[in-house]
């Protein structure tokens, strides 16, 4: 008894040291829930603080869960901005309203393919559908998603239908050659057998190991494994032809609360991200394509214009419901 | 304590209610729902069969035969508590990278429920009336016959709420499916809510996962029966004499350590590989302050869950009825839901009371909310045993109110607390979603950590934070296994549930 009243008494302790110390918070702070992770993001937010001397809080976790909570929260939601992964995350926050428009300065830094049409939120950084391939052992290179539905690639391919960049990707889709043709190349798609994933940076592990050859993924996940990896790994990126709705460009991006006390703090972390500086950084580093024009491409790949990525409004990515039926539909989710 | 337990249905039935009805139907109808209903019945289903085999069978071994090595085959067999299912799962798909399917899944969860089992066994065992075992042998039973008519009837209700537990652990894990891809109505859910942020659909499909979950939970309520087994006399302690086996006991040792392997050698030896391939990049601050935070976390935790529980045990173990029953299986409920609905109902909830949510004190709650069954269980188990007459006469000699719960009640249920609270230590300790949602922000614990990392790729940055995490829950659950220091009857009711 005397132990559990001791273990009790020093929890309660520490308890209220660690609220405390969580708690207090000064006037020049922000709150960032980021479905960015920390390694993608971390190291720009931590110069953001040592540069401007304003305090961030950061909650990392996952764009779509982070978006859901944001749902949740509402008007009580105590974040300041919300940085995402991909587009779609971005475009359910701002359906509901809870985004305010962000000030012409910021939105003319970037072209209207990376931003809402809204003005609630920009692009930050942009990511290339690609696939990643065997070069030791796919000859002739796919020049259309179609191709992937021929016989010689049955059971060769993997795909990630429960993860985000994915079903863009097929939203994508659906809006170029409509729902009747999307379905289709979905019904041809599984009847070739795809090695179904959770995530992108599994295909591309797969491709390395040599369980597959090909697999849709970003274009940065090639790096990504590469890194964690510690070593070159058996994968490189290739790009469909120009204009296929494989080549999709999606963004990671940004938007601010309308509950935001701080919104002048908020856009200035903006406007450091979107400085040629950190994009700069971020296509070093991260390989993501930057979102302004005339910033260097991430070593190796073609440019933006090069890739010939279809033109898809981000804005309608949010519409994952119907893609969500879909692909239910033909069985993939 | 009925309305806590039911805040995550509430704002189910809300969300639920707000979608319209051709969704609905479109929803609950398709094929797809079907398939998912199918294959988790299943998958829950056959875990649930073998890790009865496993945990009978090792229970049987540990408490009827000498097996060397002391109580070291009882610690290998319940040590993977201390590993979370998606450690595992990482652990085996990284030394075998085509581990995929409903099959791998049966493996990794029946590898990570059957200590559940063992410990429920082991501790129903050891409460074995043997003066009653030797009447039957002495009435002429059979060996077989004193098993079914004696002992089997002494242990069938901790067995059956043990394999419930198993059950809804299997329906509420999201680790262990996900990484494998088997289409249960937790990974459904979680994909509900990650592609669409659909949080009225995911809300449906929630209850309906409910209701299999009311089911199981009613068709225990009847194969536990009532109880009706009665202690001829608890004060005479009758030494169990084990079975020697001799040359034996080296094959049977073996089965243990092969689970043992499976179960613990696997994760343990991918996680130091892989954590010595990564020595330099190891960021001590994060990992020891990550540690610290998993364990006021999960402290806090358990301390809300035993003082939210305490009434509650009491009233279960003192009164049986509707009220009683309803209690109890909405508790159960809650065990049977993923942490991401909890977490997400916490979030509706305590959202609007800005300057409590993203606490400390919140994510505790959570935490008590996911865990209340077993800290129920616990101590309802110990107060079973007292006497009511107890109360009575401490009520005779002038002790009433307080100061008889005080001094009569509440050491009597000291073991089952202190068994209560170290479950839902370490199975707070083990806890994601919820805590991904409702920690304090920049809150990092071990937890988040290791899924900040979670591809294999980058599982060697994970694999320091995993080792911590199995290292400190490894604590309590080798407490629990230590027979002569807790009580054991508590111990198996309280994991039940």
């Amino acid at each position: 008894m005397r132990r559990i009243k001791a273990a009790i008494v020093i929890s309660l302790l520490l308890l209220t040291v660690t609220a405390c110390g969580i708690g207090g918070s000064d006037s020049q702070s922000l709150t960032v829930y980021s479905g960015r992770s920390e390694e993608f993001i971390g190291p720009f937010l931590a110069d953001f603080e040592a540069e401007s001397g304003i305090k961030l809080n950061i909650r990392y976790g996952d764009s779509a869960e982070l978006a859901a909570q944001i749902l949740e929260e509402g008007e009580n939601s105590p974040a300041d901005i919300f940085i995402s992964q991909d587009a779609g995350a971005l475009g359910a926050v701002a359906q509901d309203g809870l985004f305010k428009k962000l000030p012409d300065e910021l939105l003319s830094l970037v072209p209207a393919s990376f931003k809402a049409s809204s003005g609630q939120w920009v692009g930050l950084t942009g990511r290339a559908r690609v696939f990643a391939y065997d070069p030791r052992a796919v000859t002739t290179l796919p020049t259309s998603i179609d191709d992937l539905t021929e016989p010689s690639w049955s059971s060769k391919f993997g795909i990630a239908p429960t993860n985000a960049s994915f079903q863009a990707f097929v939203t994508a889709l659906r809006i170029i050659r409509g729902d009747e043709a999307a379905k289709n190349w979905l019904t041809k798609i599984v009847a070739n057998n795809p090695k179904l994933f959770e995530k992108n940076s599994q295909i591309v592990e797969a491709i390395d190991a040599g369980q597959i050859q090909l697999g849709l993924v970003n274009h940065y996940y090639t790096w990504e494994v590469s890194k964690a990896l510690g070593r070159e790994i058996n994968a490189v990126n290739g790009f469909f032809g120009p204009g296929d709705a494989g080549n999709l460009i999606n963004v990671s991006g940004a938007g601010v609360f309308n509950t935001s006390k701080n919104q002048s703090l908020a856009h200035k972390l903006i406007e450091y991200l979107l400085t040629e500086k950190t994009q700069k950084r971020f296509v070093s580093e991260t390989h993501e394509y930057s979102v302004l024009p005339n910033v260097i491409t991430p070593s190796g790949q073609p440019t933006l214009k090069e890739i010939g990525a279809p033109i898809v409004n981000l804005d309608s990515l949010k519409d994952l419901k119907q893609t969500q039926e879909l692909l239910i539909k033909v069985g993939l989710l | 304590m009925i309305a806590i337990a039911a805040i995550p249905l509430l704002y189910l039935i809300k969300r639920g209610s707000e979608i319209d009805r051709a969704s609905l139907t479109n929803l609950l109808f398709r094929d797809r729902t079907i398939e998912i209903y199918t294959t988790t019945i299943l998958l829950a289903s056959i875990v649930l069969l073998f890790s009865f085999i496993v945990g009978s069978t090792f229970a049987w071994l540990i408490y009827n035969v000498t097996l060397p090595f002391g109580s070291l085959p009882i610690i290998l067999s319940v040590l993977p508590l201390a590993i979370p299912s998606y450690v595992l799962t990482y652990a085996w798909i990284s030394i075998y990278p085509g581990f995929k399917g409903f099959w791998a899944a049966v493996l990794v969860l029946t590898l990570s429920t059957s200590p559940y089992v063992t410990l429920v066994a082991v501790a129903s065992l050891r409460r074995i009336d043997f003066t009653q075992v030797e009447a039957g042998r002495s009435l002429g039973l059979s060996q077989l016959a004193v098993l079914r008519r004696v002992i089997w009837p002494q242990m069938r209700v901790s067995l059956s709420a043990g394999l419930l537990l198993v059950f809804l652990y299997v329906l509420s894990d999201f680790g262990a499916v996900s990484l494998l891809g088997v289409n249960t109505f937790t990974r459904n859910i979680y994909t509900m809510y990650r592609a669409t942020f659909d949080r009225n659909g995911a809300a449906v499909i929630s209850l309906a996962l409910i209701l299999l979950a009311i089911f199981i939970i009613a068709l225990e309520f009847r194969l536990r029966g009532r109880r009706t087994v009665i202690k001829s006399n608890a004060g005479i302690v009758k030494t169990h004499v084990k079975i020697k086996v001799g040359w034996l006991r080296w094959p049977l040792l073996t089965l243990i350590f092969t689970y043992a392997l499976l179960a613990l050698g696997v994760p343990f030896w991918v996680l130091t590989t892989r954590f010595i391939q990564n020595t330099e990049n190891i960021d001590i601050t994060s990992l020891i302050s990550a540690t610290f935070s998993t364990v006021i976390a999960s402290f806090a935790g358990a301390i809300l869950a035993m003082a939210l529980a305490l009434p509650l045990g009491i009233l279960l173990a003192r009164r049986s009825g509707f009220i009683p029953k309803l209690a109890e299986s909405s508790i159960l409920l809650t065990h049977a839901l993923p942490g991401v609905v909890i977490g997400l109902a916490l979030v509706a909830l305590s959202s609007k009371f800005p300057w409590i949510y993203q606490t400390l004190p919140v994510l505790a709650f959570a935490y008590a909310l996911l865990f209340l069954a077993k800290a129920v269980g616990s101590i309802r188990a110990s107060l079973q045993r007292i006497a009511p007459i107890l109360n009575d006469v401490s009520e005779t000699l002038g002790i009433t109110g307080f100061a008889a719960f005080r001094r009569v009640t509440l050491p009597l249920a000291a073991p089952g607390i202190l068994i209560g609270f170290l479950l839902v230590l370490l199975t707070a300790m083990k806890e994601l979603p919820a805590t991904l949602m409702l920690r304090p922000t920049g809150f990092e614990t071990l937890a988040t950590e290791i899924w900040a990392a979670t591809s294999i790729s980058k599982f060697n940055e994970a694999a320091p934070y995993a080792l911590v995490l199995i290292i400190i829950a490894a604590i309590p659950t080798f407490i629990l296994t230590r027979p002569d220091k807790s009580d054991s009857q508590a111990q198996s009711e309280g994991l039940i549930q």
